[in-house]
């Protein structure tokens, strides 16, 4: 039977079936600070060890602070619980890459980077943005804290088989330097809706898609789970094995798995996917997002809807929607175009890698930061870090009044020193524009890396295609 | 299983309003439930009773896979979210914990249910009553495994 490169993947980890469900093996366990303390308290309260220490990696990114590395940390709860991830990994055996480690980063930054991340795998994280890891044909998804002592103790997960979600992006992209992997997601996400994928895998497919790098086709997977999505995948080709060939975690027998990864990862040709959705990837306009979820987005072109406009005759959209309105302080019908902002991050799991460094780096040479603006960079891990000043961005960066800084979660999630105030309004290239998510009362736009560069620039959003970016 | 309703007319109650990152370091679950809903209530944890259930609309508990967010829900004293839908990982680990019973209710209920209502939830015959307005609403049964681990009290206590 044909079968879709999620099913291959799936069939080939379930060790055992019953009751509707289904129990997978577990190829690769990433684990952070912030949602395994309980888990390893509950190990140690069972007297259970770590089944597969040889698949566990952990990393601290949620909570560090990405200023100066070698002063201590002052968040006393922050401190705590990254001694305690130092502690836990200690006694039950797993390698970490603490906060002086040159292999330090992000999570799903330093996963591919390292070589972790594998083709035909499953990989699990206690963090929703395990599905980053899609872009690589891997079938990865984020779990709670209790799955994550489950997978700790047993190296398998329960799960109802997802249905699953084609998402087709077709044809070029008129200026793919302005028009950029986050621009794609946002736009599917903005039509599908945030529950559009709930109970589904998707698996983006088609000539855009192909066309993508591999640090692309990363944000495009990571924000699978904005669209309701657990998981998003890629099928592996020939930038998937190129990328992966030679890193450090990779196995002995690579050029053999490259083999049977060519040979068997992709979807059957007549395979059928319950649900199907194509974008013309020639639409696609420079993203905004002016509300409170990921869906209310617009092209930089458009204006602040209004909620009667955006809601197309539902009354909770339209609830909805002003809430978001009177959230974010904008007024409908302002130009996108004429939003002023106070800050600027470039980072996150979403958009930190040296590719998108590197494009936001060609805007912002030779200019300056606005004024009113405070703009900071956050490389997603420390070799992003190095490799990005062996190029030297940070120069440029720093040249033009930017904040040069460690790499971590940072301003993405307002759990670390990186937060907005209330009021403030950023532009930032992370996967989340919730209520509060940047810091209380902090409003958030989403945008890409070149996007969020030139509003530091000009202070105010700016349609990227105007700008020489070749 | 009895209690009264606080609702939310919303839709995508992400987990960073039902508990803010910041809190994510608290390692003690009551301290965790003191910050339940902050992000779009400040006053929740003054207003909740043990027992009580949360109403909402759909795609609740979107976002993060913070395990925080059920936990401290729960230890707010919250028993049980009704809403028209949930995100997956929120719903999984409602279940995995065996922290709150999320269960999927009708529009008709949803628009049906008012702050305050007094609710009797019965399981085994999957439905609703709202002893308030004497009315009874139908919820969507729980598939088996479902069922058996939140009747086992959790993944941990689940043997299959």
């Amino acid at each position: 039977m044909a079968k879709t490169l999620f099913e291959k993947i799936w069939d080939s980890h379930v060790v055992k079936e019953g009751n509707g469900r289904s129990l997978l093996y577990v190829d690769r366990h990433l684990v952070h600070e912030v949602t395994s303390p309980q888990a390893f308290d509950g190990l140690r309260m069972n007297k259970r060890k770590v089944r597969r220490t040889d698949l566990t990696f952990a990393t601290m990114d949620h909570n560090v602070p990405t200023s100066n590395r070698s002063l201590p940390i002052l968040d006393q709860t922050s401190a705590t619980q990254i001694k305690a991830l130092e502690r836990n990994c200690k006694e039950f055996g797993i390698e970490l890459f603490d906060i002086n480690s040159p292999n330090q980063g992000i999570v799903h930054v330093i996963g591919p980077e390292l070589g972790i991340t594998l083709p035909g795998t499953t990989i699990v994280c206690g963090d929703s943005h395990t599905s980053t890891h899609g872009a690589f044909g891997a079938l990865a998804f984020g779990i709670g804290t209790s799955d994550v002592e489950h997978v700790l103790a047993t190296q398998c997960i329960w799960m109802e088989k997802p249905k699953t979600f084609e998402i087709r992006v077709e044809g070029k992209r008129k200026n793919p330097h302005a028009i950029t992997a986050k621009d794609i997601i946002l736009s599917i996400i903005r039509r599908i809706g945030t529950a559009g994928g709930t109970g589904t895998i998707f698996e983006y497919r088609g000539e855009t898609i192909s066309e993508l790098s591999m640090e692309q086709r990363m944000t495009i997977c990571n924000m699978s789970i904005e669209g309701g999505a657990r998981a998003g995948l890629v099928a592996p080709d020939e930038k998937t094995f190129d990328y992966l060939k030679g890193r450090r975690y990779v196995p002995k027998n690579y050029d053999k798995l490259v083999e049977y990864w060519r040979e068997n990862l992709k979807t059957d040709n007549n395979a059928r996917f319950d649900k199907s959705f194509t974008l013309h990837a020639d639409t696609i306009a420079p993203q905004v997002s002016w509300g409170t979820n990921p869906a209310m987005t617009i092209d930089v072109t458009g204006k602040v809807p209004f909620p009667e406009e955006y809601a197309k005759g539902n009354p909770e959209e339209e609830k909805a929607a002003t809430k978001a309105l009177q959230y974010m302080g904008l007024k409908s019908g302002t130009l996108i175009t004429d939003i002023e902002l106070d800050r600027v991050f470039i980072g996150s799991c979403t958009n930190s890698r040296l590719e998108d460094l590197t494009e936001a780096a060609k805007i912002v040479k030779g200019n300056k930061v606005s004024s009113k603006i405070r703009a900071m960079i956050v490389p997603g891990s420390q070799h992003v870090k190095k490799q990005s000043e062996e190029l030297g961005l940070d120069r440029i960066f720093k040249d033009a009044g930017f904040e040069w800084r460690e790499s971590g979660c940072s301003m993405c999630l307002g759990m670390n020193p990186d937060i907005l105030s209330a009021g403030e309004r950023c532009a930032s290239t992370s996967n989340r524009n919730f209520e509060g998510r940047q810091g209380s009362g902090g409003r958030t736009h989403l945008v890409s890396p070149v996007m969020a560069a030139a509003a530091a620039i000009r202070g105010h959003f700016v349609d990227v295609r105007e700008l020489d970016l070749n | 299983m009895k209690g009264s309703v606080i609702k939310y007319e919303r839709d995508n109650i992400d987990t960073d309003v039902i508990l803010p990152g910041p809190y994510l370091k608290i390692h003690d679950y009551n301290e965790l439930a003191k910050h339940a809903m902050e992000g779009i209530d400040k006053d929740f944890h003054k207003k909740v009773k043990p027992g009580d259930f949360l109403v909402a609309g759909k795609n609740f508990g979107c976002g993060s896979s913070r395990e925080h967010a059920p936990i401290a829900l729960s230890y707010s004293g919250v028993k049980a979210v009704l809403a028209l839908s949930f995100a997956r990982i929120f719903y999984r680990n409602a279940v995995d914990g065996a922290f709150l019973l999320p269960i999927e209710i009708e529009e008709n209920a949803y628009k049906d249910i008012s702050e305050g209502d007094q609710l009797e939830i019965e399981i085994s015959k999957n439905e609703i009553r709202n002893m308030t307005k004497n009315a009874t609403y139908k919820i969507k049964p729980f598939p088996e495994l479902i069922g058996k681990i939140i009747a086992a009290g959790g993944l941990f206590n689940y043997k299959p």
